[in-house]
């Protein structure tokens, strides 16, 4: 741990030299009227420069110290204290913590002959503005969204939540990154037992960077290897600063705007903030058919497929005549036919993200005209395969959070082939497999099922019936963690 | 130890999927058997006929010429025997469980223990005791199979749309089994007789009409035949009918009442006394009116009241002599058996052995409670 030296010379020499090939490290040295020799040193572009140009340099050159205020003993000190109108400003004897403020943005002001530094927070690059959250729309409700800032990421859920309760706890996280992160909940709401063991593991985090909210998801999750997710993301704030009013604990990441929530069940995924935003009546019957969606969205292949099968007599008799009609001449077993669709679905999708705007018609026309209607045309694909991928993959979006919706994707492979396999019997095995797995889930200790297993007959009528709001208001509970 | 268990388990899960270990049946592997017939054959044998769908002459945009069906059939000492016949015959595995017709020959029922038919009904699980029973009388079942319907793809889905569109919708197999395993009661069947019907001037195509109905005794064996306005009747008294229409002539042949009948149902009631018991059998039901040539003013709540009266007088009369004619028959279709069993098991353990002897004797009145709820939309005839 080097300190800072008294000669501004060495001190000049030694940051230049750690900054070395840096081309955009500024080290501007001047002098004031009375000799005294000092040096500003700030990132270029990383600092407001209107502000260190009128605050600082303007000042000190052209009007000097002021008249009749000798000088004390530590020049920055007086500086800091009475000249320069800055409210984050402070000194610091160590270089480290120089060159790390000097990174993040800030300003050295180091004077000859005092062996400390003056660093004043003047940041003050380009952000992007506060935008509506394209991934998380809802039809009512806050159209502002999480940027990359987390400085206004924070002030977005303070200006939501003005108590004192809310705390933000901070963190910085990875050896090169130096990523601020901050731990956000209400104290006195939130479980302590889910807060102690979010700060071991962020304690715990070893690693060179986080670039984004996801790297500190997958280190601090319960179980990297399960397909469901174990942490909620959002870029609305309104959700988090509910979430927090529930009791859930949000880290906010510096550098993206996806917030994590967490703990989380696997029904989080399943609702959206517009529930809360509508009538509660009208709730009931888009959740229903959502709970309904979501079940097609992972079984309706693997259903058909054993049906059609291995089953047929389970299918009314016209619909099954219907069904061998149409698949009088297809070339491939029931199975292979759907997978090869799955296969098609999915990659549309992979490429629907990656293309640029303007190819995206082009992906939708080639996905309709050639792979739909001429593969049936031809006679490679059968109409019922069409639509059972089809609804599948409106079921799949009908799922509220995107990240929700992955598992399913996964799952619903895996149904296929073991239905394809054993029929019905594979499918209750996939499902028995499936339902085992999510009651193992944890995440920061709820129950990923809860409150269906374990059951609690309280809680699980807002998963059905979203009460009216004030009927929940009587009914949250301090100090529980959902 | 987790991976070594989930290395495991995909190992046996692709081995298995990938080598084509799986029995999975594609529907163009199958043959749907949409009506089967019964039918009496030489030597002890009977004969078995599928009328089997052929999927690619349903497409849309084939050539409607050729139908969309065939029949199979053979012959053999029982049904299995018969069907795997059949199944050499064919290039697809024949599924019987879509069946939605089971046709029984008159020849069938006369010669053979229909017990024999029971077996493989209650017996195979591929049977789904959904499909609809109707005897064929005068002609075999495989006739009827053969017959193309001028509306329906196939007779047999005919047949089934015409039960359940004259509101008789319990004529199952399983109701069959039921039935005829019931001390108390006596099944009834509906049958079909082949009808050249002239559909228009050029076309005269024979088409499978619902005819009548017939009673069966315990062995199944025919007792006697309804027509299709008493086996009307008759449903309402075994509370098997749910709605209906009825016609009946006005005093002195004075024109007629047409009424629409809803909420079909009948009551047994036991009255005191003793052997041989006196049994009142109430049908109830709501009608309409829906035609009147009997120059009624029917906006006179006087008039309506009469009308009510002498409908339930007519009905009853009515009822009571198709009653009393099936009841010399001997078959318990009605279930009073069964009533009786419940309300007196000591009195119907000396009844129950020859019940169809001791049903000819029973006392039985038939009393008739017809709500009539609407004179139609006009009162008075249009003058």
């Amino acid at each position: 741990m080097r300190s800072i030296s008294t000669s501004i010379e060495a001190n000049e020499a030694y940051l230049s030299e750690q900054f070395n090939r840096c081309s955009d490290i500024i080290l501007r040295s001047f002098a004031l009227k009375d000799d005294t020799v000092m040096l500003l040193i700030y990132l270029d572009g990383m600092t407001h420069m209107q502000g260190v140009e009128d605050n600082v340099l303007k000042p000190l050159l052209f009007g000097g110290l002021p008249q009749g205020l000798d000088r004390m003993q530590s020049l920055a000190e007086t500086l800091r204290r009475e000249w320069l109108p800055m409210t984050n400003i402070k000194t610091d004897e160590s270089m480290e913590e120089l060159v790390h403020h000097i990174l993040l943005g800030g300003l050295g002001i180091l004077v000859e002959g005092e062996a400390s530094a003056l660093i004043a927070q003047v940041q003050g690059y380009e952000t992007r503005g506060i935008q509506e959250p394209l991934k998380e729309s809802t039809l009512r409700g806050s159209k502002e969204g999480f940027v990359e800032s987390i400085r206004t990421n924070m002030t977005m859920i303070r200006r939501r939540i003005v108590h004192r309760q809310l705390k933000m706890e901070s963190y910085t996280i990875g050896k090169y990154t130096q990523t601020a992160v901050v731990l956000a909940y209400m104290e006195g709401i939130a479980d302590e037992n889910v807060l102690t063991e979010v700060r071991k593991r962020l304690d715990g985090i070893e690693t060179d960077g986080i670039i984004d909210s996801a790297y500190i998801e997958e280190w601090i999750e319960n179980n990297s290897f399960s397909i469901f997710p174990q942490i909620q993301n959002t870029e609305r704030p309104d959700i988090v600063a509910a979430s927090l009013l529930e009791g859930k604990v949000a880290l906010l990441t510096n550098g993206t705007p996806f917030a994590l929530l967490l703990p989380v069940t696997f029904w989080s995924g399943l609702q959206s903030a517009d529930d809360y935003f509508e009538r509660f009546v009208f709730v009931v019957l888009t959740r229903f058919i959502r709970y309904i969606m979501t079940f097609i969205s992972f079984a309706l292949p693997a259903i058909y497929v054993a049906l059609s099968t291995f089953h047929p007599e389970m299918i009314p008799s016209n619909l099954m005549i219907g069904i061998a009609t149409a698949r009088e001449n297809s070339p491939f077993p029931t199975v292979i036919e759907v997978f090869l669709m799955m296969i098609v679905f999915d990659s549309l999708q992979e490429a629907g993200v990656h293309l640029p705007n303007q190819l995206g018609p082009v992906v939708s026309i080639i996905g309709a005209l050639v792979i739909g209607q001429a593969a049936v045309e031809a006679g490679i694909i059968s109409t019922p395969i069409i639509i059972v991928i089809s609804l599948t993959g409106i079921a799949t979006y009908t799922i509220p959070r995107y990240s929700a919706t992955l598992p399913f994707r996964i799952v619903r492979y895996l149904m296929l082939f073991i239905s394809g396999w054993l029929g019905f019997v594979g499918f209750a095995f996939g499902m028995m497999f499936l339902l085992i797995h999510l009651v193992m889930l944890e995440s920061f200790g709820t129950p990923y099922l809860s409150p269906v297993a374990p059951f609690d007959g309280k809680r699980i009528k807002d998963l059905i019936i979203r009460y009216p709001v004030w009927v929940k208001n009587g009914r949250v509970k301090k100090g529980r963690a959902r | 130890m987790i991976r070594l268990a989930l290395a495991v388990v995909v190992v046996i899960v692709l081995t298995l999927s990938a080598s084509g270990c799986s029995d999975f049946v594609e529907p163009n592997q199958l043959a749907f058997v949409m009506a089967s017939g019964l039918d009496h054959a030489e030597n002890g044998m009977i004969e078995i006929s599928h009328q089997i769908v052929i999927p690619s002459q349903l497409k849309k945009g084939s050539p409607g010429k050729s139908d969309s069906y065939f029949v199979m059939s053979a012959k053999g000492k029982d049904i299995f025997d018969a069907q795997q016949k059949i199944q050499r015959k064919l290039s697809r595995r024949m599924l019987t469980s879509h069946r939605i017709l089971l046709l029984v020959g008159e020849e069938f029922m006369k010669h053979n223990q229909v017990s024999v038919m029971f077996d493989k009904l209650g017996r195979d699980p591929a049977n789904n005791l959904r499909d609809a029973i109707v005897m064929v009388r005068g002609g075999s079942a495989k006739d009827i199979l053969m017959l193309t319907h001028p509306m329906e793809y196939l007779s047999s889905v005919a047949a089934g749309k015409e039960l359940q569109i004259n509101g008789m919708k319990s004529f199952s197999s399983r109701k069959l089994v039921i039935d005829s395993l019931a001390e108390g009661s006596r099944p009834i069947i509906p049958f079909f007789q082949i009808e050249k019907i002239e559909l228009s001037r050029a076309k005269k195509s024979p088409v499978a009409v619902l005819s009548g109905f017939a009673v069966l005794d315990k062995q199944l064996k025919v007792k006697g035949y309804l027509s299709d306005a008493e086996g009307a009747k008759a449903l309402w008294m075994i509370g098997r009918g749910s709605s209906d229409g009825i016609t009946i002539p006005w005093k002195d042949g004075n024109g007629a009442l047409s009424f629409r009948m809803t909420h079909m149902n009948r009551r047994i009631h036991v009255l005191r006394g003793q052997d041989p018991k006196r049994v009142e059998l109430t049908v109830a039901a709501q009608v309409y009116l829906l035609e009147n040539t009997a120059s009624l003013d029917m906006s006179e709540v006087d008039t309506m009241v009469m009308a009510q009266h002498y409908l339930n007088d007519y009905v009853q009369k009515d009822l009571q002599g198709t009653f009393d004619k099936m009841q010399r028959w001997g078959p318990d279709v009605f279930g009073i058996g069964e009533y009786l069993h419940r309300k007196d098991p000591a009195w119907w353990r000396s009844q129950k052995n020859d019940w169809d002897e001791n049903f000819k004797k029973l006392d039985v009145t038939v009393k008739a409670k017809i709500q009539l709820r609407s004179s139609g939309i006009i009162g008075d005839q249009l003058k």
